[in-house]
């Protein structure tokens, strides 16, 4: 081992430790329990894989599943779509930028829960802002929580509104390292505005698509606070995402079975976070 | 080289560098912010008296999140909180969990009467394998708050069936909304969480059903219950006498604040609600009046039983301290001053003969009748498991997404595979 390699190692050791201690030995600690019965109030014994047998039978458990992963796809894509168009906007120079800049960030700048509940008085029925604006104009009021559907988009607005600033600032740090002289090669070579963007700038960014891609995606896979606080999961367990799911049973005092849902939203975020990494073909992209 | 090494040291450091702080008697109380405002002055008094200083851990006014934060540090084996409130509904839990310090020693030892306390209370839910492991601080159930003035306007009495319900909010409802859009018959918890349980629980007895029959078969799938579930449902969607918004954000405190703007003829909610009505600022102060809730034709007045009852955690460290605290809590004095400041039913029978309590609390017999007549939430460890698949099937059924025998069908088969899983 050479000096240089051996004093990186030493660099590392710190976030290593953290990395260890923070997140391997929690999730490691997890799936342990998960291969117990470990229910408050009955006796402790090995459980082995029945706890994963019985979560394959759990209907429930699917129906949540299954809203996560629609969930996830609707609040990321529309998340990626605006965050791009707002990156790029923010890219030109125009008066104020900087200010501009700025005042995108705040969404994700306030803590989530408070975001949540904001968007949760805008969605009130009695004395919501959305059915405020509405009597005024039609008379009528919205029960906008009060269907599936409703309950579905008022989530991804409210999530989508808090965590496209952050797609967009990601994008943003992309799009200027972007070597100008490639759009003016493009433009003598007649490329119009799409041809550039497709052409030009998502191959050079694309790295750092997929970095705000595979946060944006785990951060929805474990979406928990907007439905907690917007929804609690209604209408009819409707809005039930996996992490609110194995919250409850946390709350019943049935802590391996919270564990092992909590471990499979982990296999699930894993799965995809390596497809993600294949597919944009992390390595020679960013050598 | 050094500079690193320091790194790591400095790194370790974050984890070993726990202070040791002076252990305080830590008191576990959420609910409305009135009442934790109150349990804090009681406190100070507590303080005064005894020398023994308390942290007063501000719990929210949901049920369930109270529960989370209790649940957490006990199965971890944590100190802290040494005293709790802990709903009806949590007992059998948290006893079968051994998170209940058994009282029967303190009891004798200081020679404790506990035939002040409502007994049929004590024996429903205080009791583990034949031990006290909790005692009761208020008792709790659901009543009917109505508008005298708005009865006596349009010549209603007070409804005794749901019926009654009906036939009165038919001409009062279009009559009020002339002058208030926002004006609905009656208002009730029906969002998907613990209080649907009890609301349903409710109006199935008043239907002469149940969840759990004497030899704990599961009776969740009866045509009483289909036929109450029927009526909750129509209550929003047919008859639209309650509001759109009932089964999404109708918890206590909505349905209260809703009541207490003059929105609402009926309400159903716990006796909490009586003394902030009539608060200085209510608009509808000195214009309510109670009455035990409505029954179907052929059924009884039916109350859940709700309420909450204090108990020592096993892992305290300062049990006897916890002990004294309780005991100043269930005394004459703080008890009688709970009902009078916050108007909770005290759990002591004697505070019901006191003459000031008698002159100053003057439905203190609706609230006796009231008590004759609760049902209560069936009582096991799993009761919670039970309790999440009624909310999520009742929720589904009364917000239109499955017809309510559907919705019982799925229930029934449900809570069967949890009591199939759970009971040892």
């Amino acid at each position: 081992m050479n000096r240089e390699i051996r004093e990186a190692f030493f660099f590392i050791l710190p976030l290593g430790i953290f990395v260890l201690l923070l997140m391997l030995l929690p999730v490691i600690g997890s799936f342990w329990i998960s291969l117990w019965q470990d229910v408050s109030f009955l006796p402790r014994k090995f459980a082995g894989l029945g706890n994963y047998f019985r979560l394959l039978k759990d209907f429930q458990f699917w129906q949540s599943a299954g809203f996560t992963l629609i969930f996830s796809f609707a609040s990321v894509t529309l998340e990626m779509v605006a965050g791009t168009i707002i990156a790029l906007v923010l890219n030109e120079s125009f008066r104020f930028r900087g200010i501009m800049r700025g005042i995108t960030l705040l969404p994700w700048a306030i803590p989530s829960v408070i975001g949540a509940r904001i968007w949760q008085l805008i969605y009130r029925y009695d004395y919501g802002l959305a059915n405020y604006v509405l009597r005024g104009t039609s008379g009528l009021s919205v029960n906008w929580l009060g269907s599936s559907g409703g309950a579905f988009l008022s989530l991804i607005l409210a999530d989508s509104w808090r965590t496209t600033p952050f797609v967009a600032i990601i994008l943003l740090a992309g799009l200027q390292s972007v070597p100008q002289g490639l759009y003016e090669q493009a433009k003598i070579d007649g490329a119009n505005l799409f041809q550039r963007f497709f052409k030009v700038t998502l191959p050079v960014i694309k790295p750092v698509v997929i970095v705000a891609l595979i946060f944006r995606t785990i951060d929805a896979l474990r979406v928990f606070d907007v439905i907690y606080v917007i929804t609690g999961g209604g209408p009819g367990g409707f809005t039930t995402s996996i992490s609110l799911y194995s919250y409850k049973y946390f709350l019943l005092g049935d802590f391996s079975y919270g564990s092992t849902v909590s471990i499979f939203l982990f296999i699930i975020a894993f799965t995809i976070t390596i497809l993600y990494i294949r597919a944009g073909r992390f390595r020679e992209a960013a050598l | 080289m050094r500079r690193l090494f320091l790194l790591v040291l400095i790194s370790l450091g974050f984890f070993s560098g726990c202070s040791k702080k002076e252990s305080l008697l830590t008191f576990a109380v959420g609910g409305a912010p009135n009442e934790v405002d109150y349990w804090e002055k009681l406190i100070g008094e507590f303080e005064d008296k005894n020398h023994i200083k308390v942290k007063l851990l501000r719990q929210p006014t949901d049920t369930d999140m109270r529960r989370q934060s209790l649940v957490t540090p006990l199965n971890a084996k944590e100190k802290d909180p040494d005293l709790f409130l802990m709903d009806v509904a949590w007992i059998a839990q948290f006893a079968a969990s051994g998170w209940l310090l058994p009282l029967d020693s303190c009891i004798k030892k200081d020679s404790f009467d506990m035939a002040r306390l409502f007994g049929s209370v004590v024996h429903q839910v205080d009791l583990y394998k034949g031990e006290v492991i909790s005692l009761p601080v208020y008792i709790d159930c659901g009543l009917l708050y109505f508008r005298k003035d708005l009865l006596k306007k349009y010549g209603c009495s007070i409804p005794e069936t749901w019926n009654d319900i009906l036939k009165c909010v038919e001409r009062i409802q279009d009559e009020e909304r002339k002058n208030n859009p926002n004006f609905f018959g009656f208002v009730w918890q029906g969002a998907q969480y613990e209080g649907l349980v009890c609301n349903f629980i409710e109006f199935i007895a008043s239907n002469g059903g149940n969840i759990m029959d004497i030899a704990g078969n599961i009776t969740v799938n009866s045509n009483e219950n289909i036929q109450a579930l029927q009526f909750m449902r129509d209550l929003i969607h047919k008859y639209q006498i309650s509001p759109p918004n009932t089964f999404t954000e109708m918890r206590e405190e909505e349905v209260r604040t809703f009541f207490e703007n003059g929105n609402a003829l009926f309400e159903r909610n716990w006796p909490y609600a009586w003394k902030l009505h009539n608060s200085q600022g209510s608009p509808v102060r000195g214009k309510v009046g109670i009455a035990l809730l409505p029954k179907f034709d052929n059924g009884r007045h039916a109350a859940s039983l709700g309420g909450w009852h204090i108990g020592i955690s096993w892992y305290s460290d300062k049990k006897d301290e916890a002990w004294e605290l309780l005991k100043f809590i269930l005394s004459y004095e703080i008890q009688k001053k709970l009902c009078l400041n916050l108007s909770w039913n005290p759990a002591r029978i004697d505070i019901y003969d006191d003459p000031e309590v008698k002159e100053r609390v003057l439905h203190m017999e609706v609230l006796k009748k009231a008590f004759e007549s609760t049902v209560s939430r069936p009582n096991s460890p799993y009761y919670t498991q039970v309790s999440e698949i009624l909310q999520r099937y009742v929720n589904a059924a009364i917000s239109g997404k499955i017809e309510p025998n559907e919705a019982l069908k799925e229930a029934q088969r449900g809570i069967e595979k949890i009591v199939e899983r759970y009971h040892e």
